[in-house]
């Protein structure tokens, strides 16, 4: 039987976990905390699919899709993407999940960048709803032994051999040693890169280590330069939070004053539906009007809101002390999601055999934009593609670990490394720094100028990574991830600065133009120390 | 402001107090202040003592995933849910959750809450179609962050060798109304490990951050012969 090392927990992890089972194969899920932590419950809005074909078809999801991601999104996987989705959704509801539903079906409300309603929904609680559900699954799957979970513990390293995969080093927080788990496929499923950026709407625990580390064991990383700012979240004393399109799918409109005179600014840009165009238009213009924009839900009236967006009222009460249905929300963009990860196939395959990835930490479906309702349906979708690849392609491997005792051993050491002595920064004082590098120079607007300074303050903290002093009370991993991280940053800011153009969630001050020399997805590689950037207008990457 | 702290550094160690004193805005959540006192390179206790920084666990920052369940001021409730505005008095303590085992400092092991739902096979099997009926009620129940306040704060709840608490009662009910296969043996593990236990406190209903209506899942579940 087939064993598939599962690093993450959140809706992709699961949802690759539970298919490996039902095909047969032993699936283990290794992740710090339980999956009711992972950032997927914060998913607020809906998972696209087209469920009545009487207005709606799946080509038009299909061209949405890659009309929002600026058209270097692989038409093939978005294809499978889209016709799959209403599958999707079956699956996910005869697994339990709780769907609003009207007259009997689930219920669909609009979402950006969409030429219907087709954003399928559990109030404004989708994730957390998919979360619940495949989470009873998984456990049906753990109770005959085929889903077996592994808390408390952190990926270090894939074992990689001869461009194949054959499992992973973890840090057992349990033990507190490193461990050798061999596997027949690793599946990365650890999120998107919200530690770059210190904040986001996101949460604490997606950092983008697995993908540094991979891209320093070889692994290509893709259009890392796509960041999305959603453009209504809450700024709040600690924490920017989101404030789901979900508001703007019922019927929200953004204005700001000039003087006592409200402008609805996407609306007289758009038309009556610019409340509602993509993710990356919206916070263009926001961050063009200079001005506090505001949400205004209140003429919907305060039944329908606590009926339609219940969570969008109380996160508005409890954290920003407006009541939503009397008073707009100042909202402001801020980084929501990565559109760039870790390469991979159709299969989601990336350049090592064996070595998969899904969710938000891979780079496929989204191109230069997102369109909300997509990354529940990607997750969901990516981890039953992956599983459906491995149970056909993977062999069950032989290797022993004694193969692999000198990747053991090295991690081992990185356990008893107390860093050098001189420039003794603290690892804490290194990640705020990056923050603030990441969050100056790779604004919703970019120039060549500060993106070469934010690589070279960058290229400084690479340099005393490895002597920075560790935090004794927190974990190991919380020091050992710092270098990739920071190498996982530089890669980024140097795909944004190589990009001399504006495209998607790329915006660029000195190159505001489309240029259609770069209508193709970046791939960045790493050979000790050495970063590549290439176009892949082969399409390498869409097979 | 005084912040009193019980720490603990390992699980096998004994726990001690530890006071702060440190300012920080009205509209600071528990968990913000926890996060901006981590973030000082040098934590030092009221005593002016350099001391180590504190642990706990945190993911979403805003009430949506549980991690963050601790004790304050006595009162079970998440730390990102707590302002200090609504602090009374200037002394805020924090204690981990005490009917957990500690990992360290705020951070404790709830892993027996995911075991006794396995243990009990609590899952659909094959799911029987939605109830409009139900509709609101299961929404609610599906929100369950097994946070594990609602076990912290029944007084039937200790450490889950009998009764597995309102968690387990409300994964129940879910189970029940939308399973045909598994529906009897869920029942029988309610009656088991949750009715057979429960003295109607309700103390449950009142801390659950996802207000989560216990009360609606036992009156379903009593009702079934």
């Amino acid at each position: 039987m087939k064993n598939v090392l599962i690093i993450g927990s959140g809706i992709s992890g699961l949802s690759c976990a539970i298919s490996c089972a039902e095909l047969g194969m032993k699936a283990t899920i290794l992740s710090p905390y339980v999956s009711e932590r992972a950032q997927s419950v914060l998913a607020a809005g809906g998972i696209n699919a087209v469920l009545d074909h009487s207005e709606d078809s799946i080509e038009s999801h299909i061209e949405d899709t890659l009309k929002g991601g600026a058209y270097i999104a692989g038409t093939e996987s978005v294809k499978g993407l889209c016709t799959n989705a209403p599958d999707v959704v079956r699956w996910l509801e005869r697994l339990g999940t709780v769907f609003t539903r009207e007259n009997g079906e689930i219920s669909r409300r609009a979402f950006g960048g969409q030429s219907h309603n087709r954003t399928c929904y559990c109030g404004a609680a989708t994730g957390k709803q998919i979360v619940t559900a495949l989470t009873m699954e998984a456990r049906r799957f753990e109770g005959k032994g085929l889903i077996r979970r592994m808390i408390r513990c952190d990926f270090y390293s894939a074992l990689i051999k001869d461009g194949r995969c054959y499992g992973a080093v973890v840090f057992n927080e349990n033990t507190g040693k490193m461990e050798l788990i061999r596997a027949d496929a690793l599946v990365i499923a650890a999120g998107g890169q919200n530690a770059l950026f210190g904040k986001t709407t996101g949460s604490q625990l997606c950092d983008g280590y697995a993908a540094g580390r991979l891209f320093m064991q070889g692994v290509d990383l893709k259009n890392l330069e796509f960041i999305q700012y959603h453009p209504t979240t809450i700024k709040t004393v600690h924490k920017k939070m989101l404030v789901s399109e979900a508001a703007r799918g019922e019927g929200g409109r953004l204005y700001y004053l000039d003087g006592d005179r409200r402008v609805y600014f996407m609306e007289d840009k758009f038309g009556p539906g610019g409340n509602l165009m993509p993710r990356d238009i919206v916070s263009k213009c926001i961050y063009e009007t200079h001005k506090q924009v505001y949400l205004d839900v209140t003429f919907l009236g305060k039944e329908t809101i606590l009926k339609k967006i219940p969570e969008i009222y109380e996160l508005c009460q409890k954290y920003y002390g407006i009541d939503i249905s009397q008073e707009s929300i100042p909202v402001d963009p801020s980084v929501h999601f990565f559109m760039g990860g870790i390469a991979v196939r159709n299969n989601h395959e990336t350049n090592i055999k064996d070595l998969y990835a899904v969710g938000e930490c891979a780079s496929i479906y989204h191109g230069a934009n997102r369109l909300g309702g997509n990354s529940l349906l990607a997750a969901a979708y990516s981890g039953r593609v992956a599983a459906a690849s491995i149970a056909k392609s993977a062999e069950e491997k032989t290797a022993s670990d004694d193969e692999f005792k000198d990747e053991l051993k090295a991690a081992q050491d990185v356990l008893t490394n107390n860093g050098g002595t001189k420039d003794r920064l603290t690892v804490k004082y290194v990640r705020d720094m990056l923050a603030q590098i990441m969050n100056r120079e790779l604004g919703i607007v970019r120039c060549e100028e500060e993106l070469k300074k934010g690589i070279e303050d960058i290229e400084y903290y690479i340099g005393v990574a490895d002597e920075t002093v560790p935090d004794d009370a927190e974990l190991p991993y919380y020091t050992y991830s710092l270098k990739a991280i920071l190498v996982l940053a530089k890669a980024v800011l140097i795909c944004a600065q190589e990009r001399r153009e504006s495209r998607g969630a790329h915006l660029r001050s000195d190159h505001p133009e489309t240029d259609d020399g770069f209508k193709a997805p970046t791939i960045i590689s790493y050979d000790d120390g050495r970063f590549t950037v290439t176009y892949d207008r082969e399409g390498r990457y869409e097979s | 402001m005084r912040v009193r702290i019980l720490r603990q550094e390992s699980p096998d160690s004994s726990p001690y107090w530890q006071e702060f004193t440190y300012e920080c805005s009205a509209d600071q959540t528990v968990a913000g202040m926890l996060e901006e006192m981590n973030s000082l390179d040098d934590l030092k206790d009221a005593e002016g003592k350099k001391v180590p920084h504190i642990i706990w666990e945190c993911s979403c920052l805003q009430g949506m995933c549980g991690a963050c369940a601790m004790v304050i001021n006595g009162q079970p409730a998440l730390a990102c849910e707590t302002f200090i505005r609504n602090i009374k008095g200037d002394l805020i303590t924090l204690e981990p959750l005490r009917k957990f085992p500690t990992i360290k400092d705020l951070a404790v092991d709830r892993s027996i809450i995911q075991e006794k739902l396995l243990q009990e096979n609590a899952y659909i099997e094959e799911y029987k179609g939605s109830d409009s009926k139900e509709y609101d009620h299961q929404y609610l129940a599906g929100k369950c962050l097994k946070c594990g306040l609602c076990l912290e704060i029944c007084p039937n709840y200790k450490g889950s060798r009998r009764f597995y608490g309102a968690a387990f009662a409300n994964d129940c009910y879910l189970i029940e109304t939308r399973s045909d296969v598994h529906k009897k043996d869920i029942k029988k593990s309610y009656d088991d490990h949750f009715a057979a236990g429960c003295s109607k406190s309700l103390a449950c209903v009142d801390v659950c951050p996802m207000k989560i209506p216990t009360l609606a899942s036992m009156a379903k579940m009593n009702r079934i012969k």
